[in-house]
């Protein structure tokens, strides 16, 4: 996992941008766990970043605030972050995990369509996180892998992206790949 | 002889854009084998069979591996060998960029199997390409130091290159949009209209194939389209 420090004062960081409904600013606290994700690879730190932009995404959506159901669902989910980072400050990473496994269960104890556009917050929040890391140069089948997307989802998320535009991506000419294709089709074999 | 390796992303691209008719008509004018690695075939047909999102195209693809369009590398590659080769290559590549104090994982199995297959043949002489529409594995065969780059731009971070890659520069890389491109050419595509080019190239850049705005509009223009 990340320093412990790091994720600490990040989760510090996303109890006041939640309490100031500052939605780009939780954005950017789980894009800053993706730089650190790429490299780590760890499960916590990409659970981290996944939580924190369906966060952002919850949070946009004024409403959400309407449902029955929703006072409980929100005081739980920022308790268990409040918990995950106290356990991290008692060096107990056992109940971190377990606090942050736990905000993906309270899904489970909501109803109705409520419960369906949450589930699909968060799975959105995989297929961008996993976007993100292929982003950064991880190829696109370990980035599904580790987000546990499948690469039909990924595929089509980064095939509306910037992603090839950038200048770096471009690794030969377009004249000499198709010479590739053609040769290799035109070649006369036994 | 002489093979296509395919990659996941290439296969999968045409199966979303709902075109894996152009890859059997391909498949029929090539003369030659389209290999798949038992690696990609569990990511394009086992696994999205269980998945309701993509089971159709799962099966659709499975159609075309049963039919014998896509085929295992077993008829020229023992399986031995080309896990041995996957393995030592998964191994190296895993441990070439370094950075923040460890070794950045930047590829899985599927990639590296069909990398590996690719290599295998061109010790055997046998002619290939690999068909790769993802990013990361063509910048490792063609440019790793724009990967390095690439990783010290988004990490924001030093990243060290350790190793030399220059053997995987062996590796012809084109992607589905050569594919789409070449049965344009070669007039394998039903639709017509001047538009169709403009809307294959397109239609695989948004399902995943890592190719440009500027480069689709070169391969047009070199069709005048």
């Amino acid at each position: 996992m990340q320093e412990k420090e790091h994720v600490i004062k990040l989760l510090k960081e996303v109890k006041e941008a939640f309490k100031k409904n500052n939605t780009p600013r939780l954005k950017n606290l789980s894009n800053q766990t993706i730089h650190a994700a790429s490299v780590s690879q760890d499960d916590l730190s990409i659970a981290i970043a996944v939580i924190v932009y369906s966060l952002s995404k919850i949070m946009e959506r004024p409403n959400y605030r309407d449902y029955p159901k929703w006072n409980q669902f929100i005081k739980k989910f920022i308790h268990n972050i409040d918990k995950a980072r106290d356990s991290l400050e008692r060096n107990n990473e056992k109940m971190f995990r377990k606090h942050l496994e736990s905000i993906e269960r309270i899904i489970d104890e909501l109803t109705g369509i409520f419960k369906v556009h949450i589930k699909e917050v968060f799975a959105r929040a995989r297929i961008n996180k996993a976007s993100r890391i292929y982003e950064h140069g991880i190829s696109m089948e370990k980035t599904a892998k580790l987000l546990g997307v499948s690469l039909f989802e990924l595929a089509e998320y980064a095939g509306k992206t910037a992603i090839p535009d950038i200048g770096l991506s471009k690794t030969l000419s377009i004249e000499d790949r198709i010479k590739y294709a053609l040769d290799i089709f035109n070649k006369n074999t036994k | 002889m002489k093979a296509i390796v395919f990659d996941s992303g290439t296969i999968i691209n045409f199966a979303m854009n709902g075109i894996l008719d152009i890859l059997k008509s391909l498949k029929s004018e090539f003369n030659g084998k389209f290999i798949i690695t038992e690696a990609v075939k569990e990511e394009v047909i086992d696994k999205p069979l269980h998945i309701k999102k993509f089971e159709l195209e799962a099966l659709m693809i499975k159609k075309l591996f049963d039919d014998g369009v896509f085929e295992l590398p077993y008829d020229i590659v023992v399986k031995k060998e080309l896990i041995a080769k996957r393995d030592s290559l998964f191994n190296m590549l895993n441990h070439v960029f370094y950075a923040r104090n460890e070794f950045v994982h930047i590829v899985d199995k599927g990639e590296v199997s069909s990398l590996a297959v690719s290599l295998l043949l061109k010790e055997k002489g046998i002619d290939n390409v690999l068909a790769v529409d993802e990013r990361t594995a063509r910048m490792l065969c063609e440019r790793p130091e724009n990967l390095t780059q690439l990783l010290r731009k988004k990490l924001q971070t030093s990243v060290d290159m350790k190793g030399d890659l220059s053997f995987l520069s062996k590796i012809k890389v084109i992607r589905s949009s050569e594919l789409m491109y070449l049965a344009y050419k070669k007039g394998l595509v039903k639709l017509k209209s001047p538009k169709v080019l403009d809307a294959l190239l397109y239609a695989s850049k948004f399902k995943g194939c890592s190719i440009s705005f500027d480069e689709i509009e070169q391969m047009k223009k070199l069709e005048n389209v």
